[in-house]
């Protein structure tokens, strides 16, 4: 009984051959299988999402077709906000605020994706190790752990379905070893197929707001030229661009630091006209952003990373002409 | 500078100089500070162009320049593919192109116009410690819709520049829940 209700919860309908070999042997291996796996495999699954005292049920909804990949994510409880991210933009429907944000698409992305693997500097920012687990949802796993070195990044422990390397379940560990968020999947199905319209978002949008970012970014009025001074051990700028944010009324530059795992995007927009406002940190399970204003710009950083990088990142920006003139030499004192 | 040396940058950026020449041109700005220094004034300004949504070079192509810049060796460089038609030219606006744009962050990230790659904060290494004091809460508060609003903003498009795991973990937290905000003392905000 146990068995088949088990069966039941996770399902393998069809494979295509790449994805099914179950070769890894090492850490590495398995975090790069878990990586092309989540981009690359069709699933539907339902999971709950642990942060803090808060838990909800979500269902996730993963289509890959002519290689670009589509997902719609969805909270079953609570807000009932959902992200649905089609081939060209990415929306966000929240109907507690009847607003939907929408994002052009970006494929960069797709290029972040791939830095795990062949970034040979990932051993000196974590430690990485895999073994045998309990089986979860009747499958057999392997529990990949990776701890960060020093205190700039957080911690994973992932369960990762043995035959897919789907993770069927995840912890976020800060640096006192205390769990800051968890998912866990309680039904997963991977299939060979997933319809299109299993992407279509179950609210009904009539009469929102619809937040666009589909204007051309000025980068005259975004300010161009930002670059940071420090960046934590381990971290790089790897892109930079300007761009709309929906909900955001003006251009923004946008810096974006990876450290083969983690990443930190850095905006930074033209500041308010009513005057600077103390800086503000805020925490959304593992996610942390902090803003603050900076030569006239309000500078926000956010991402999945502790307090400290997020702050850190986005105190250490300024504008490149700044960092580039020569240092001012003491004033000559006059001989007396 | 010469015409000559800036159409050779201005090929680099678009990623069509020949590979001959790229060796010829990393080494002299290996050499040349204030060559160096030019390239990427040229580079950010052709960035600032850029229209959104242009794709980058892949990371490999940015570490093969760097390292080559660092190290005087230029064999390992192999510019991003050039794209089909083509005529070269410091003329030509910088943002016409995708291989322009990748080309172009790859030199902002080998050549920064201040002479090198940013410093790091001390590394903190070992077992892991109490994380260093990050503010000094003045008082939490609930954030105003517009603040909300432009929060989530920033959580969708940084969700599309994380791994795959790190844009679950980023989107399932924007659909969670709205956060609270802290304000923090300005004296605990200084810069590192």
């Amino acid at each position: 009984m146990r068995n088949g209700l088990a069966a039941a919860a996770f399902c393998v309908v069809a494979l295509a051959a790449p994805q099914a070999h179950a070769g890894a042997q090492n850490a590495t291996e398995w975090l790069e299988r878990m990586t092309d796996a989540l981009a690359t495999l069709n699933y539907d699954g339902l999971f709950t999402h642990t942060a803090g005292q808060q838990s909800e049920t979500m269902r996730i909804v993963h289509r890959v077709e002519d290689g670009r990949s589509m997902e719609r994510l969805v909270s079953l409880d609570g807000s009932g906000r959902e992200i649905v991210r089609t081939a060209q933009e990415v929306h966000f429907y929240m109907p507690d605020r009847r607003v939907v944000l929408v994002e052009q698409r970006s494929d960069e992305g797709s290029l972040l994706r791939g830095l795990p693997a062949p970034d040979p500097k990932l051993d000196e920012l974590y430690t990485l190790d895999v073994r045998k687990g309990s089986k979860l949802l009747g499958r057999d796993v392997r529990v990949l752990d990776i701890q960060p070195r020093d205190v700039y990044r957080y911690g994973y422990r992932l369960w990762l379905d043995e035959e897919t390397a789907m993770p069927l379940r995840s912890e976020i560990v800060n640096g006192e070893g205390k769990a800051v968020e968890a998912m866990h999947f309680t039904r997963l199905e991977v299939r060979d197929r997933i319809a299109a319209r299993e992407l279509e978002p179950a609210v009904d949008a009539t009469g929102f707001q619809w937040v666009r970012a589909s204007k051309r970014a000025d980068p005259q009025v975004a300010g161009i030229g930002w670059r940071p001074r420090k960046v934590p051990p381990g971290f790089r700028l790897v892109a930079t661009r300007v761009q709309i944010v929906p909900g955001v009324p003006m251009p923004v530059q946008h810096l974006i630091f990876s450290d083969g795992f983690a990443s930190v995007s850095v905006f930074i927009e033209p500041g308010p006209a009513k005057g600077p406002s103390p800086p503000e940190s805020t925490t959304v399970g593992s996610a942390n952003a902090f803003s603050t204003q900076i030569r006239g710009h309000v500078v926000t950083a956010i991402g999945e990373v502790p307090a400290a990088t997020v702050r850190d990142l986005a105190m250490s920006v300024a504008p490149v002409e700044e960092q580039a003139a020569p240092a001012k030499s003491a004033p000559e004192r006059p001989d007396r | 500078m010469t015409d000559q040396i800036r159409e050779q940058m201005s090929a680099l950026i678009d990623g069509e100089l020949p590979r001959d020449e790229v060796g010829l041109l990393v080494r002299r700005m290996a050499r040349d500070a204030e060559l160096k220094r030019a390239f990427g004034n040229y580079v950010l300004a052709g960035e600032s162009l850029r229209a959104p949504g242009s794709v980058l070079a892949s990371p490999g192509f940015a570490a093969r320049v760097s390292a080559a810049i660092g190290e005087g060796d230029v064999n390992e460089i192999a510019a991003p593919p050039a794209p089909a038609r083509a005529p070269i030219g410091w003329r030509r606006p910088l943002a016409a192109t995708a291989v322009a744009a990748s080309a172009a962050l790859a030199a902002v990230l080998l050549v920064r116009p201040d002479g090198g790659e940013p410093q790091q904060f001390a590394a903190r290494s070992g077992a892991p410690e109490t994380l260093p004091v990050v503010s000094l809460p003045v008082g939490g508060s609930s954030p105003t819709p517009g603040e909300n609003q432009r929060l989530a903003g920033y959580m969708v498009v940084h969700g599309q520049y994380a791994t795959p795991i790190g844009r679950r973990t980023v989107w399932t937290n924007a659909l969670a829940t709205d956060p609270g905000i802290t304000r923090v003392s300005p004296e605990s905000a200084e810069a590192p």
